[in-house]
């Protein structure tokens, strides 16, 4: 198979279209849960548990070990994804971005001690790191964001250091150093909206990531505690259970897949674009 | 030479782009005698190359070839399944690339990647294809055949690489070899070389070969026969004596006329015409060259008009429309 | 070569020194310490001050962490608070679950990756390329822990074929041992498979458009000589780049896996700790995982280098 030819200019892509529904979807689902849920998500019913989904009209996914709608609490629970997984990515994003343009444009030993700081963070399963961090932080929503956004933070610095001395050695950018430009001036004007498109990307990907460390840190029952929903923390509450009950082991699967898709499929999507939008290698 | 079987025949071959629906090609056709050389000329982007792509299959996927008859040693292409045109060419046909690093791979040694095919062919050993090798390297002048079998491609010179690609399209002694542009990569001493290296083999064992070339003045004493191709369509072919003393196509007249000055670069235009070469429509049926063409008159309205007369066949309604 | 190579092994070695401070530093700072662990929090201070004596936690930290630091280089990774035993011992008693995981998954991940990629870079744009692609993506976004829930659902109790929390050492038998590692190590893989298979098809997808795969063509070769002959010779390279890199997602991945499937590993034993407290134990293992995490990827990265005859030869002789 040879190559191919170069297609047009697109402006969407399937990728980025089911990406994007997949998000709307969950952004929508939070913005309802605020406004109405069928049942309430934390009062328990033990006379009516383990209803299996379908067996009463009301409980449309069935209900858990403590009666509680597994409905109501999958929305919920989409409240703590997207509040721990975004906030988590963002601060994360800022603080490696500030981390690693510092490090680019200083080029001295505290340059290279950060970056090595940063290499040795990357070295860390992320998991491994979020739960050391819990340890020191606490667990629950506080613990978790600060634990996330740790290890979220030397992905960026690398991406941020690398693209900025990439860039410097554009002509350009020498032009401008050469009429004195600041620093400051030169990251913010010049630096930031070349970079800004492949930030975005790493952005989608990261918000996808932290939402799997989530989810894991409340199945180990490291992150949000009852009795909070959270996906993750409604898997482990049906481990004692699930054996007799598969259909708690269910749903709150499929929503975190389906979340952790659309950022996934989002980032993957503008990628694309923009890689063809560029012409090609540059 | 004269007179002997055709081996390759192929009539009316169309290659478009199945992505835009352009036409590369546009109605070809030629032929490859037993024991000739045969030269294409033509500029990059006439067309040459993915026309003798065609003989060895290796048309790029969007792109697609359509034909009234292509027939290759006794076989029609259009008739015969993929598999028996992949034996087919491998026994037979040997391909010089024209660039030469990157055929070769560069992880295997030359010894681990040119036997495979002879040893698949003739159900042979690997020391037996190891010697066959060194047989054809020292065909084509390497004293030291153990040393090049020992090396990786990036560690030879490009006349060397290139004189690699030639033993191993000579491994299965093959009918035909086809070499695409084999000399834009050397300088002139090594084009020279290479093209008596093709010279003696077509004598010695009478293999046919096609040299693909936008070079004329390289491949005139080397060539039986020329073929001048131009967006897509053959201008002219004759035997390579005629073209030169009895050039009837203003296309042709006008590449003979540049050699002296200099050997044109690969994307350089031709400084003579002024224009360029047309990339659409060349499907058309009036003359494709008639808006570059310096005696353009009013016989060139309408569909161009094509004559052969004994071996020269030229597409000019001035000079090969019946009157001359 | 010897530059790149001694510069490659002086970096994992800076790496490792950072991560054992990050480490150290990082549980430093958790509230409450090994003497309040180990007495209660009732205890008097009085007896809280004269146990951190004894056991030296009064020192200023920098000093604390120099002596670990010494200890982890003589391999004493010192002693659990819960267990009363040398750290090392506990590690080393579990690894042979957890590394058996590993390698099994990821064998099964490169098994499935390199023929799905190789298949789908080659009929590109067709059915088996649009699946590869759906597998890709899907199979990054399930979580290791859920698909395990299933397939204990789904394999070990309807279908009943393995056992459901039953771990076999390899002295019971190969292959009882493998039965019972074949889901948690199918379960590892699923998450793995998303990168690798992106990978390969790449790579492979770059590959089969290169000149000499024409050559290959041309000669004649048979379709598996030109496919696991030249095309994989070439697009291995970045691939086993980033089964390097996934080795620390991997590493990440057991605990939970351990966790669910109840295997006895170094996952199971580094929850213990986090939950327990023991301070000690987690500084160690997460020492441990890491450093082979580390080590692992210069390995990979030397390899590759290796594989590679342009670097292997040409740097030689300069």
């Amino acid at each position: 198979m040879k190559k191919s030819m170069n297609k047009s200019r697109k402006k969407w892509n399937v990728s980025l279209a089911i990406g994007t529904v997949l998000i709307l979807a969950v952004v929508i689902v939070c913005i309802v849960s605020f406004i109405y849920m069928p049942h309430d998500p934390i009062e328990m019913n033990t006379t009516l548990n383990f209803l299996r989904p379908g067996a009463n009209e009301s409980y449309i996914l069935g209900t858990d070990n403590f009666g509680r709608d597994i409905l109501s609490r999958i929305m919920m629970g989409s409240r703590t994804v997207l509040l721990v997984g975004v906030v988590s990515t963002a601060f994360g994003a800022v603080i490696g971005i500030i981390l690693g343009g510092f490090a680019a444009m200083g080029k001295n030993i505290v340059s290279s001690i950060i970056m090595r700081f940063v290499d040795g963070m990357m070295a860390f399963p992320g998991i491994l790191l979020a739960m050391m961090l819990v340890l020191v932080v606490g667990r629950g929503e506080k613990g978790s964001i600060v634990a996330i956004a740790m290890f979220i933070v030397p992905t960026f610095a690398r991406l941020v250091y690398s693209m900025v001395l990439d860039t410097e050695s554009m002509l350009f950018v020498k032009a401008a150093k050469s009429y004195g430009i600041t620093k400051r001036r030169l990251f913010k004007k010049h630096y930031i909206p070349l970079m800004a498109t492949r930030l975005i990307t790493q952005f989608s990907s990261s918000i996808a990531h932290a939402i799997m460390v989530e989810t894991s840190l409340s199945f180990l029952g490291l992150g949000i505690q009852a009795p909070n929903a959270s996906w993750g923390l409604m898997l482990n509450e049906s481990r004692k259970y699930f054996l007799t009950y598969p259909y708690l082991a269910v749903a709150p699967g499929i929503a975190i897949v389906l979340t952790v898709l659309g950022f996934n499929l989002f980032g993957d999507g503008l990628n694309e674009l923009l890689e063809n939008g560029k012409g090609g290698k540059r | 030479m004269n007179g002997s079987e055709s081996i390759v025949e192929v009539k009316n071959l169309t290659i478009t782009d199945s992505a835009t629906d352009r036409v590369i090609a546009s109605n070809i056709s030629f032929e490859l005698k037993k024991g000739e050389i045969l030269g294409f000329v033509g500029e990059s982007g006439s067309g040459k190359t993915l026309s003798m792509k065609t003989v060895v299959n290796l048309l790029p996927s969007n792109l697609v070839a359509k034909s009234d008859k292509f027939i290759v040693l006794g076989n029609d292409y259009n008739e015969i399944s993929e598999n028996a045109k992949k034996a087919l060419i491998g026994k037979n046909i040997g391909l010089v690339p024209q660039n030469t690093v990157f055929y070769l791979h560069p992880m295997f040694k030359i010894k681990n990647q040119i036997a495979d095919g002879y040893m698949l062919y003739n159900k042979k050993k690997k020391s037996e294809g190891i010697e066959r090798a060194k047989g054809k390297l020292r065909i084509v002048g390497f004293k030291d055949p153990d040393r090049i079998l020992e090396s990786y491609p990036w560690q030879l010179s490009g006349g060397m690489r290139q004189r690699v690609n030639i033993a191993l399209a000579l491994m299965n002694d093959p009918q035909i070899i086809i070499a695409d542009e084999p000399t834009t990569a050397l300088d002139s001493t090594l084009q020279a070389q290479v093209l008596d290296l093709f010279k003696s083999i077509n004598e010695k064992t009478g293999v046919s070969i096609v040299i693909i070339s936008h070079d004329l003045g390289v491949i005139r004493k080397y060539c039986h026969r020329i073929a001048v191709m131009y967006a897509g369509q053959i201008l002219e072919s004759a035997p390579a004596d005629e073209i030169f003393e009895n050039a009837r196509h203003p296309y042709t007249k006008a590449l003979i006329r540049v050699i002296p000055s200099l050997n044109i670069k690969k994307d350089e235009r031709l400084m003579e015409i002024p224009g360029f070469v047309p990339e659409k429509n060349r499907e058309r049926k009036e003359c494709i060259f008639k808006k570059r063409c310096s005696e353009a008159d009013e016989r060139c309205n309408g569909d161009v008009k094509e004559g052969t007369e004994g071996l020269h066949y030229c597409k000019c309604s001035k000079y090969c429309g019946g009157e001359v | 070569m010897q530059n790149y190579i001694i510069k490659r092994i002086w970096s994992a070695l800076v790496v490792i020194f950072v991560v054992s401070f990050i480490t150290y530093f990082v549980l430093m700072l958790i509230p409450g310490d090994a003497a309040q662990l180990i007495l209660g929090t009732d205890a008097s201070p009085d007896k809280l001050a004269e146990l951190r004596n004894a056991m030296g936690l009064d020192r200023p930290w920098i000093v604390q962490y120099l002596e670990w630091l010494g200890g982890l280089l003589r391999l004493d990774f010192g002693k659990s608070y819960l267990y009363g035993t040398s750290v090392l011992g506990l590690i080393i008693d579990r690894l042979p679950v957890t590394a058996s995981v590993a390698v099994l998954s990821i064998l099964i991940a490169m098994v499935v990756s390199i023929l799905l990629g190789t298949v789908s870079a080659i009929k590109r744009n067709t059915a088996i390329d649009y699946f590869s692609r759906s597998v890709m993506q899907i199979g990054s976004a399930i979580p290791t822990f859920w698909i395990g829930m299933l397939f204990i659902i789904f394999f070990g109790l309807k279908l009943k074929w393995f056992p459901i929390s039953d771990y076999s050492p390899l002295s019971d038998g190969l292959f009882v041992h493998l039965r019972s590692l074949t889901m948690p190590c199918t379960v590892l893989a699923i998450g793995e498979i998303g990168m690798m298979l992106r990978s390969i098809r790449t790579s492979m997808i770059d590959t089969l458009d290169q000149d000499y795969m024409d050559m290959a063509r041309v000669k004649g070769l048979k379709n598996k000589t030109i496919y696991f002959k030249y095309a994989i010779r070439s697009a291995m390279i970045a691939p086993i780049n980033v089964i390097g890199m996934q080795f620390a997602k991997l590493m990440g991945g057991t605990v939970v896996v351990e966790s669910v499937f109840s295997l006895p590993g170094l996952g199971r034993l580094l929850l213990i700790a986090v939950e327990q407290r023991d301070v000690v134990l987690l500084q160690g293992i997460v020492m441990f995982i890491t450093a082979v995490v580390v080590f692992t990827s210069l390995v990979v990265d030397l390899i590759v280098m290796l594989l590679n005859p342009k670097i292997r030869i040409r740097t030689r002789g300069e």
